[in-house]
């Protein structure tokens, strides 16, 4: 049984001639949660985007799963399948119902009957607590209700880990905190997550390790506490006093 | 609802079987290797087709006792045409022909197009002046000159133009002009075509240096007086040169001024525009005309109301309001459409080989049907349109790109 | 300076903003319907009172100083069938109806469906082609080459639009392909062939390509035209279905990628369903550009409506009234171009609303 859920090894990406991401050196257990934080352009959404081949990395090692990332189709397969992502402009199907839009990858990608994928989809929507929209199209849903049939969605698949790309990013801040307890539920049962995220109430409530990232590579990654109260590097000093500041 | 995060053990056990496959089953899952795969397929599969073209177009060629090749471009044509520009006769050879089309299709497009813009921009003005006669009117015109097919309407104003009196009976207006069924006879120079030619390229090379200082980036910065003075310039020397080309190509023992007289069946002097040409240039200019109103009415309405707002509330005048603001922002809006519309309207000169109009199809399906070089003229044909027709799209973007709106930050 | 207030809502309050609402305007107004009037004063003239209406009445139209609508109602089956025997007329003015049939259903939503739409198309080209071609059920045959009129342009309406429709989604799903050796090839191909006039390329098809082709390839010379228009269609659609692509968000074939999709369910499920959906007021007024360029076969030597119509009124008897003859075909186009380009107008209208 594999042990650890993402293992990256002297990873570097290049766009062109600007180098990205910078020798990174990731461990991430399961059942682990970690939050990726930083500013802007320091490579994050990169990164995890990296991860299911959204970004393709041209030098060092990933792999997702025990299973390695490179050229091999059936590996990218896999590796899709067994990774959710939850992006920061939710990405819905706008042409699909909700409940069109859950059960369209368990049917053509997992091979289920449309009876059972409909029966997942709408357990994961009760479980975002907004069954009754299952028959509405996105465009009628409001943006927090909207992420979270995203993260239905992403679930339904049954993933191992879920990758979450700035979700509450696009928010109205209304509607940040009904994500977060999804969110910080999926964290409870037990789920691998990798998180990108502004929200450091989160990540001290719910991670199991911190990573800042500046300018393409991991400055510091320490667990909440210590990173939060007693961060070592200068610059995580600087960034944590203007993310909490306000 | 519990996810279950036990029920890799099985897949990762099964994975790992499968790694020690066969070399050859690792490169055809490969996304590198596919890939290359792909485009050797795709590109190998056109080539094939070209080749299989080309050899039993050879077989067919030799079958035929046909020569290839474009030698037959210096032997003389042994065919009439009915309009050319410059000298022909039936002795000259095939590639002289196929010039004179190519002029005629660029003479043709010189004149149809100015005409389609003018009128077109007129109709669209009227479209969205906000005078519900002239907007009825505007939209009548669109709806009756988009729906009904270019050769149709070449073909109705063609026989409306044959239906004009006969030479004999043509009143005449002033200046001689005449309107008969052999053609509209006009006032004119008696000068070579070339002199011509030349004279209006002067004169248009002095425009386009003209536009070119007053509205250039590059001469922003010129005091208004320099500026004012080039102009003048450049106008004075474009004038003479087109007054010392066509002196230069006067045709000796004629007077300067040829005007149309009636004289016995026909009308001798003057400058003949025959129905052909004519009807071309109706049907081209009015067809154009209504897609380019078309496209000059959506620029406009895509205009943001606050613009006109900010100018009112400036204290501009509704004409000032109208030329220095809706106006400039609607041709940037409406260039890289009307550049496809000109391309386009370009095109559709071919349509005079339905009224005979001895344009450049006209006369490389003539020589095709004469010689029989089929192949040959097909590309000369196509590389001609392409050329011309990238030309004028290389030429309209450059203008588009001068004077498009520039940065990313536009909140308008 | 006292301003004068227009009020908004009333009728004479409308038309006084619209048409007269200061000199200029009113100026306009007046000249231009002085003007309108008295040309179509003029136009009804001709076209009603002093016109001739019966068929066969030749002599009483050489008298009369309006329009001859004889030559219509006298001739008006060649414009209509073309060639067609006579006795078999009833089969073309049959196909065609199915064929009007089938555009009608295309508006239906209900058939806004990957599956539907092609089926409904296929069975309504089936069976208008073995209406026109007989030879089965008891049908006499009548080739090709008796084919004309209206018939014939529908006929090649539907070929072209049927070949062309599959071909520009391939054609698209090429250019935009993320291999850089077919993308740009598919990219020279597209703008080689937008940059030809369509009466060449028509040209070539039916007069240079049976010297390229292998025999068996070589076809009947209408077919080789319909293949030649419908490569043109599949340069220009793919370019409006490839804008329509453009225009969906990035993140929408990302989120297919991570769901795990393969390419094939992405662009079936997820990028054709919205690129159409985008690109469906283009479509329909390319469909419209086609339907009139199918006069250009004329010059080819087929009898489309029109060259019927110029046959029709082309003989030494009828040849004086050649211009009410075309204003009979320009009619018939006028309806089918005019309601399709509408519908095209209201389709979009809709589209905005719902997005909205």
């Amino acid at each position: 049984m594999t042990v650890v859920a993402i293992s990256v090894n002297s990873m570097n990406k290049f766009y062109g001639g600007f180098h990205a991401l910078k020798d990174i050196n990731l461990e991430v257990a399961r059942g682990e949660k970690v939050v990726i934080c930083g500013p802007s352009g320091s490579g994050k959404s990169t990164l995890i985007r990296c991860f299911n081949r959204l970004e393709q990395h041209q030098s060092g090692s990933i792999e997702v799963m025990g299973t390695k990332l490179d050229d091999n189709v059936d590996h990218i397969d896999e590796i899709r399948r067994e990774a959710g992502m939850v992006f920061q402009n939710f990405n819905l199907f706008p042409h699909m119902t909700i409940l069109e839009n859950c059960t369209l990858a368990p049917i053509l990608v997992r091979k289920k009957s449309r009876q059972e994928a409909e029966k997942t989809a709408m357990q994961y929507l009760e479980r975002v607590k907004i069954p009754d929209q299952a028959a509405k199209y996105p465009g009628q849903l409001s943006g927090g209700q909207q992420q979270r049939v995203a993260i239905a969605r992403a679930l339904c698949m049954a993933p191992e880990i879920m990758l979450f790309d700035e979700p509450t990013s696009a928010l109205d801040p209304e509607m940040i905190s009904e994500v977060l307890d999804v969110m910080i539920g999926l964290a409870h049962e037990g789920m691998t997550m990798v998180c990108v995220t502004h929200e450091m109430g989160f990540a001290r409530q719910v991670a199991d390790r911190v990573i800042f990232m500046a300018e393409g590579s991991i400055v510091e990654e320490a667990p909440p506490a210590e990173f939060f109260d007693s961060p070592k590097n200068e610059r995580t000093r600087a960034f944590i006093g203007q993310v909490l500041g306000h | 609802m519990k996810i279950d995060p036990g029920g890799s053990d099985r897949r990762a056990r099964v994975r790992i079987s499968r790694e020690e496959g066969s070399p050859v089953l690792s490169l055809v899952k490969n996304k590198h290797s596919r890939d290359i795969a792909l485009q050797a397929v795709f590109v190998g599969g056109l080539a094939m087709m070209v080749i299989i073209f080309a050899i039993t177009g050879k077989v067919n060629l030799e079958a035929q006792g046909l020569t290839s090749g474009f030698g037959f471009l210096e032997q003389s044509t042994g065919w009439r045409i009915s309009f050319s520009l410059i000298e022909y006769s039936t002795s000259s050879p095939y590639w002289k022909a196929i010039l004179v089309g190519l002029l005629n299709s660029l003479f043709l497009g010189a004149i149809a197009l100015p005409l389609a813009t003018v009128i077109g921009v007129a109709v669209g003005v009227m479209r969205t002046s906000g005078n519900g006669m002239a907007e009825l009117l505007g939209t009548i015109f669109v709806e009756i000159f988009r729906n009904i097919p270019l050769i149709l309407q070449l073909f109705f104003w063609y026989a409306i133009l044959l239906s004009l009196p006969s030479p004999r009976d043509a009143e005449q207006l002033i200046g001689g002009i005449a309107l008969t069924g052999r053609g509209i006879y006009l006032p004119g120079l008696n000068v070579t075509g070339e002199s011509v030619f030349f004279a209006a390229l002067a004169l248009l090379i002095g425009l386009a240096l003209t536009l070119w200082i007053t509205n250039a980036r590059r001469w922003r910065n010129l005091p208004l007086q320099t500026a004012r003075r080039s102009r003048h310039l450049i106008w004075g020397v474009a004038a003479a040169l087109a007054v010392i080309c066509m002196g230069i190509g006067r045709i000796p023992d004629t007077t300067l001024l040829s005007i149309p007289v009636q004289k016995g069946l026909n009308i001798r002097e003057g400058v003949r525009v025959s129905p052909e040409l004519m009807a071309c240039v109706i049907a081209i200019g009015i067809y154009g005309a209504a897609y380019i109103a078309e496209i000059v009415r959506a620029g406009f309405n895509a205009i943001p109301k606050g613009q006109g707002e900010a100018g009112y509330a400036l204290g501009l005048s509704n004409w000032q309001i109208f030329s220095r603001i809706r106006l400039p922002l609607a041709v940037r809006i409406v260039m890289p459409t009307l550049i496809n519309q000109y391309v386009w309207l370009f095109k559709a000169t071919t349509i005079g080989i339905a009224v005979s109009f001895t344009d450049f199809f006209m006369v490389i399906s003539t020589a095709i049907n004469q010689s029989g070089q089929t192949l040959e003229l097909i590309a000369i044909l196509m590389g001609g349109f392409l050329i011309i027709n990238y030309s004028i799209a290389w030429v309209l973007n450059r203008v588009n790109d001068a004077i498009k709106l520039k940065g990313t930050q536009l909140r308008i | 300076m006292t301003v004068t207030v227009i009020p908004q809502d009333i009728f004479l309050g409308r038309i006084r903003r619209h048409y007269f609402s200061n000199w200029a305007n009113t100026t306009v107004s007046v000249a231009f319907t002085v003007v309108s009037v008295w040309i179509l004063w003029n136009l009804i003239e001709w076209a009603f009172f002093d016109a001739v209406f019966e068929p066969d009445q030749r002599q009483q139209c050489e008298a009369a100083t309006g329009a001859c609508w004889s030559v219509v109602t006298t001739r008006w089956r060649i414009v209509l069938f073309g060639l067609y025997p006579f006795e078999e007329q009833w089969r073309s003015a049959l196909a065609c109806l199915v064929m009007l049939v089938v555009a009608i259903l295309s508006c239906v939503p209900f058939f806004w469906n990957a599956k539907r739409l092609p089926v409904l198309w296929l069975a309504g080209f089936v069976t208008f082609y073995v209406l026109m071609r007989g030879g089965v059920f008891g049908l006499t045959p009548v080739f090709e080459q008796k084919w004309g009129g209206l018939s014939l342009t529908i006929f090649i309406f539907a070929a072209v639009s049927l070949l062309g429709m599959p071909l520009s989604i391939v054609f698209a799903l090429l250019r935009r392909s993320e291999l850089p050796w077919i993308s740009r090839t598919m990219a020279l191909v597209i703008d080689t062939i937008r940059s030809l006039p369509l009466l060449s390329i028509m040209f070539t098809f039916a007069i240079v390509m049976p010297f390229v082709l292998p025999g068996w390839a070589i076809g009947d010379k209408l077919y080789r035209v319909i293949v030649g228009y419908a490569l043109f269609f599949a340069c220009y659609q793919a370019e409006i279905i490839r804008g329509g692509m453009q225009a969906l968000p990035v993140g929408q074939e990302e989120a297919a990628k991570a769901l795990g999709m393969s390419y094939w369910h992405r662009i079936g499920y997820i990028i054709l369903p919205q690129a159409f959906r985008n690109a469906l007021p283009p479509t329909i007024n390319q469909f419209v550009i086609t339907f009139k360029e199918t006069s250009l076969v004329t010059i080819i030597g087929f009898f489309d409506v029109m060259a019927s119509g110029r046959a029709a009124s082309g003989t030494a008897e009828w040849s004086f009234a050649v211009i009410e003859m075309y204003v009979f075909v320009a009619l018939i186009f006028f309806v089918f171009v005019f309601s399709l380009s509408r519908y095209g107008a209201y389709l979009e209208h809709r589209l905005d609303v719902g997005s909205r």
